[in-house]
């Protein structure tokens, strides 16, 4: 009986094997194509998924977004869901990719959308749709001032560019910038030049963790001093590296991380590590929160975040008492070569998915046009110090206004966040971005960890030699899975090698456990039939 | 019983213990009272407030919606506890009392079920939830919680102490099996069945990572979506005093089913029935 | 005949929620593990064969979670179990106060793991300004100031099972104080007679009398132990992997949701290679239990 019956349930196993095994294939539609005509009568229902900076004024607009279109569009209904953390909504959509639940319209980032494209259609290609007379960039049906394409600021738009065709449009676009305490600077006895060098960086920090005959550091009188904070190390690497000409990564997916320029740049890194003269957010905290009392000079940090800096920020999270009076100077992140400056593009981009119904499609298309009009384009930019991604917002009238007002008050016109904006709009052409290729997001948190790891290890007193930025290469090439060919590269299985020690222990135990089992039943069974 | 420094330092051991215990809750309601501001200017945490605010608590149930997710969670516990008593019971019974082929077989293929980590199962169970259309509804939320074989194995355990002569007694009585359930084995398994029920509703109760992938109607959240929210919302970074004010009106209820019922559980008396 | 559909019957709820919320996403994932390389975002894979489990077994990582989880193991259950023990014999043998301790020590129980998470998290970090309050206390003893969450292994893995410790033993102390009172107590007033001393009474007849739900505990708390990963992540973060206290639920959790679109294959080999360990230290409990345990 009992030998029949697992027979049963072994033979009802295989079957089901065999169903789910097919279930494992592809799924996803067919590609896309505009139709005809848009369909009024029909009620659509799209889903947007939306990031924000933790920000209620963000949301608020969004909101107004939202029925902004849904009062030119009655019978298309937009659900908003809300994110805080891009790694978030990358995670949920690959979650409903095999499921065929993605949203409808989504702020993304390209890494990320490269990934998407992996699948079977599932984020539209765009040019046909920037194309088209009637429903594309300023199309003849539109019900709203479409924006044109030659309106787009090109930067912007080619980074939305994966292998041929436009993925997405950009929605927002920011840089990194240093945020300097100019008073603690020219305490200390310098004066900011009109680039910021890396070398100048370096002296400066190394200058003020001098302390006094108390043990407190002299530029502040208190306990407390992290010169130069870094929040995205990420950034960091990808940009000195640029800098230098260095390689990277390139667009066939290759990882050219890991190189001698790196090495000198962790170098560098450790030895100013060493006295505390450098910190990362992951390590000490958020830089502004250091700025703002007196306890950082050169806080680096996105100029998306520049409501937060300064003495007369708009958003603290600090105890108001703590914050000390200081000028404020936002400056391009630190040069190797100051007649060259790069820095890095970043900021939202807004993507559509394809579903079985292309009306649904053409809505959601509609909507996330709508998202770079100037009407939302303006209100979000002054929320934190982002820039539109339009000319045509950019020169508005409005927001001509909004840039002129600097400083006249300490809310929407704060002044960093506007000289944050001011500074990307200027800068526009030193911008660049990293290729894009599915697997371009673990390189850079790559780099990142890279820097994470040495500062770490300074600060547990370990010496960064080359032997240890070997060992560090190795463990966050396995970390991210840089070395296995399963990214853009390779694509194929790799030849593993001999098992490590600890793996055929493992194996090697779980095979002598089952012999002893097997022993001692048999024993019982022997036992039992005597 | 024991000397009387035995004594003592009993008391002391479990003092020490409850200490270790307590002090995590009392930073938990201390933070829940400490004003936002306040909180973040604190370098080195203190242990007490000079001005303890109550703000924390109206920012959370204004924030986000937290009375209704209260209710949502009630309903969902409500369902899949009365779901999970029926069929706990049963499958315990069938274990414990009444014999079949395979017994120990089935047994232990149950009992290899409860060593697959929650983590695994839960993208299956998604698409297939997914597929079946149960998504945002409260019937997605409950069926996959339904079952858990560590509470079956827990109520085996405690029938298979009933002893065999109540079940002798029945049989001559002439009580069928059901009603040797219900009369019997029941009533003696109480405290047991009433643990399982509270822990059940813990466990519904606080539970996060199914709900979260399930739901993203706000109407079907559940309190732990909320805690994440608040978590997530308002200006700028954690607002950790908020959600510790959220968290800890979130365990109230429990506490208070809890200290009602706690003597039920403690109760293990009733089974001396072989007396006499 | 009638008593051979009955057992089957009241099986029968069980079986089909455990088949289809379990076993189902069981079979998925050991087809998954013999699909090489699959990444959910394209659907595709490269063939069947082993190569899932090898790339798992030599993945460094992998091995690292390995080490953890097992130290986490050897380390929680006997001690939470021993432990418990100690504490439910105490508390059965007061009167006064018994209520107010099991009330207190069933709190954590009863409280959102995320969040007491945060609160020791917060308790024993370092940061810029201070050293952490346990950190203080330690100094104020005259030792070294640590930093448990961000610094060496053996303070993080010492707040790790110090965590899991604290988190289990609610419902251990609970199952010990119920088991232990329902011990008849006929059997103490005949050893009382036979003036049996206490620690005899204890080894002879209060084990015995509790040990079936002893070798619960035990049996529960291996696989329990072996399941730990929220706990890692209340206290250290989602960023176990560079934290390098990962476990081997973690690494299937990352793995299923990797950067380049989630590898639900090497995750599934390595989930099946944890069902193996776990499904072979249950057998040996199993086997343990049935020559000690004591049914009456």
């Amino acid at each position: 009986m009992i030998m029949k019956k697992s027979i049963c349930l072994c033979a009802c196993l295989i079957l089901i094997c065999g169903l789910l095994s097919g279930c494992h294939g592809k799924r996803g539609g067919s590609s896309f194509a505009v139709p005809e005509t848009f369909d009024e009568s029909k009620n659509i229902e799209i889903t947007f998924w939306a990031k924000n900076d933790t920000n209620k004024t963000q949301t608020a607009i969004y909101n107004k977004a939202i029925s902004d279109f849904e009062s030119l569009y009655p019978n298309i209904k937009v659900n908003m869901r809300l994110y805080t953390d891009y790694g978030k909504i990358y995670n949920d959509v690959i979650t409903n990719i095999s499921t065929d639940t993605t949203p409808n319209v989504c702020i993304t980032y390209p890494d990320h959308i490269a990934t998407y494209i992996t699948g079977n259609n599932t984020v539209i290609p765009l040019d046909d749709l920037f194309r088209d007379e009637r429903f594309g960039l300023g199309g003849s049906e539109v019900r709203f001032d479409s924006v044109r394409e030659e309106e787009i600021v090109p930067e912007f738009l080619a980074e939305c560019v994966i292998g041929e065709n436009h993925y997405a449009l950009p929605f927002m676009r920011s840089t990194e910038a240093c945020y300097v305490n100019k008073t603690f600077v020219e305490k200390l006895g310098y004066t900011l030049p009109e680039t910021l060098t890396w070398d100048f960086v370096w002296e400066v920090s190394e200058a003020a963790m001098e302390k006094d005959s108390e043990g407190n550091f002299k530029i502040n009188g208190g306990q407390v001093m992290i010169p130069f904070i870094y929040k995205s190390t990420d950034n960091m690497m990808i940009q000195s590296l640029k800098q230098l000409d260095a390689p990277y990564s390139d667009e066939a997916g290759n990882v050219l991380l890991f190189n001698d320029d790196t090495r000198k740049i962790l170098q560098t890194v450790a030895a100013h590590t060493k006295n505390g003269a450098f910190s990362t957010f992951k390590i000490s905290g958020y830089p502004a929160n250091f700025l703002n009392a007196g306890q950082c000079i050169f806080a680096i940090d996105s100029t998306a975040g520049a409501t937060w800096m300064g003495s007369k920020a708009p958003l603290v999270d600090i105890a108001k008492e703590k914050i000390i009076d200081f000028d404020t100077e936002v400056m391009t992140i630190p040069q190797f070569d100051p007649a060259n400056p790069k820095m890095i593009s970043q900021g939202p981009s807004v993507c559509v998915f394809n579903k079985a119904d292309s009306d649904v499609v053409l809505a959601s298309w509609l909507f996330a046009q709508f998202l770079i009009t100037n009407e939302v384009q303006i209100a979000y930019s002054e929320t934190e110090g982002y820039v539109p991604v339009t000319l045509k917002a950019q020169n508005a009238a409005e927001y001509r206004e909004y840039l002129e007002a600097e400083g006249e008050d300490a809310d929407l016109h704060y002044d960093v966040k506007i000289k944050a904006a001011k500074l990307l709009m200027d800068n526009t052409a030193n911008t660049f971005v990293t290729p894009v290729f599915n697997g371009s997001t673990s390189v850079r948190d790559a780099a990142g960890q890279l820097i994470e790891n040495v500062t770490k290890a300074v600060r547990r007193k370990k010496t960064v030699d080359d032997k240890f930025i070997d060992a560090t290469y190795e463990e966050v090439k396995a970390l991210y899975h840089l070395d296995s060919g399963t990214s853009g590269a390779g694509g194929g299985k790799k030849s593993l090698g001999p098992l490590p020690a600890a793996s055929k222990t493992l194996i090697g135990t779980l095979i002598f456990a089952w012999v002893v089992i097997g022993f001692f039943v048999l024993k019982g069974k022997l036992k039992s039939n005597k | 019983m024991k000397t009387k420094a035995g004594r003592i330092v009993n008391y002391i051991l479990l003092s020490l213990w409850g200490l270790i215990v307590l002090f995590p809750f009392y930073w938990m309601i201390l933070t829940s009272v400490k004003g936002y501001g306040a909180y973040n200017s604190e370098y080195v945490p203190k242990f007490f407030t000079l001005s303890p605010t109550m703000e924390n608590y109206i920012t959370a149930f204004t924030a986000v919606p937290l009375a209704k997710y209260f209710l949502n969670t009630f309903i969902f516990t409500v369902i899949t506890t009365l779901l999970m008593m029926v069929v706990v019971i049963l499958s315990a019974f069938a274990f414990a009392r009444l014999s079949f082929k395979g017994k120990d077989l089935v047994f232990s293929l149950f009992l290899s079920l409860m060593m697959i980590p929650n983590e695994l199962v839960i993208i299956t169970n998604f698409v297939t939830i997914t597929d079946l259309n149960l998504r945002n509804t409260f019937m997605g939320l409950v069926l996959p919680s339904v079952t858990s074989v560590f509470y079956i194995y827990l109520l085996k355990e405690n029938f298979e102490q009933i002893p065999e002569n109540l079940y002798k007694a029945a049989k001559v009585d002439g009580t069928s099996d059901f009603g040797y359930l219900i009369k019997v084995m029941l009533p003696i398994s109480k405290p047991t069945i009433v643990t399982i029920t509270i822990l059940k509703v813990i466990e519904c109760w606080n539970s996060y990572v199914w709900p979260r992938l399930i739901t993203d109607d706000q109407n079907y959240f559940l309190v732990s979506n909320g805690i994440q929210e608040i978590r997530e919302n308002g200006f700028g970074r954690e607002n950790v005093p908020a959600m510790m004010a959220a968290v800890v009106v979130i365990s109230v209820p429990l506490v208070v089913i809890f200290l009602i019922f706690r003597h039920k559980i403690m109760d293990g008396v009733a089974r001396g029935g072989t007396k006499g | 005949m009638k008593k051979s559909i009955t057992p089957w019957l009241c099986l029968l709820p069980a079986i089909a929620f455990l088949g289809v919320f379990m076993v189902y996403p069981l079979v998925d994932v050991v087809v998954y593990s013999f699909e090489e390389g699959y990444n959910f975002a394209s659907g595709s894979f490269w063939g069947t064969g082993f190569y899932n489990f090898s790339y798992v077994l030599h993945d460094p990582f992998f091995i690292q979670a390995l080490k953890n989880t097992f130290i986490i193991v050897i380390i929680t259950v006997p001690l939470s179990t021993g432990i418990a023990l100690l504490i439910s014999l105490g508390l059965s043998n007061i009167k006064a106060l018994r209520d107010l301790f099991q009330t207190v020590y069933f709190l954590p129980y009863v409280t959102n793991t995320l969040a007491v998470g945060l609160v020791f998290m917060i308790l024993f970090k370092k940061t810029a300004y201070s050293d952490g309050l346990v950190s203080l206390l330690i100094q104020l003893f005259g030792g070294p100031s640590v930093d448990f969450i961000d610094g060496p292994y053996w303070a993080k893995m010492f707040v790790m099972c110090f965590y899991t410790i604290w988190v289990v033993m609610p419902f251990k102390i609970l199952i010990l104080t119920s088991a232990l009172a329902s011990v008849d107590p006929v059997y103490y007033k005949a050893a009382q007679v036979d003036a049996t001393p206490k620690w005899r009474v204890f080894f002879k007849i209060t084990l015995p009398m509790i040990s079936p739900m002893v070798f619960y505990l035990v049996i529960t708390g291996f696989i329990g132990a072996f399941k730990a990963y929220s706990d890692e992540v209340a206290l250290f973060g989602t960023n176990l992997n560079a934290a390098g206290m990962n476990t081997i639920v973690g690494y299937v959790y990352d793995m299923l949701y990797g950067n380049s679109g989630g590898y639900p294959s090497y995750a599934s080999a390595a989930a099946l290679i944890l069902f193996a360990i776990v499904f072979t230290i249950t057998t040996i409990n199993l086997m343990v239990s049935r020559k000690t345990v004591y049914y009456q």
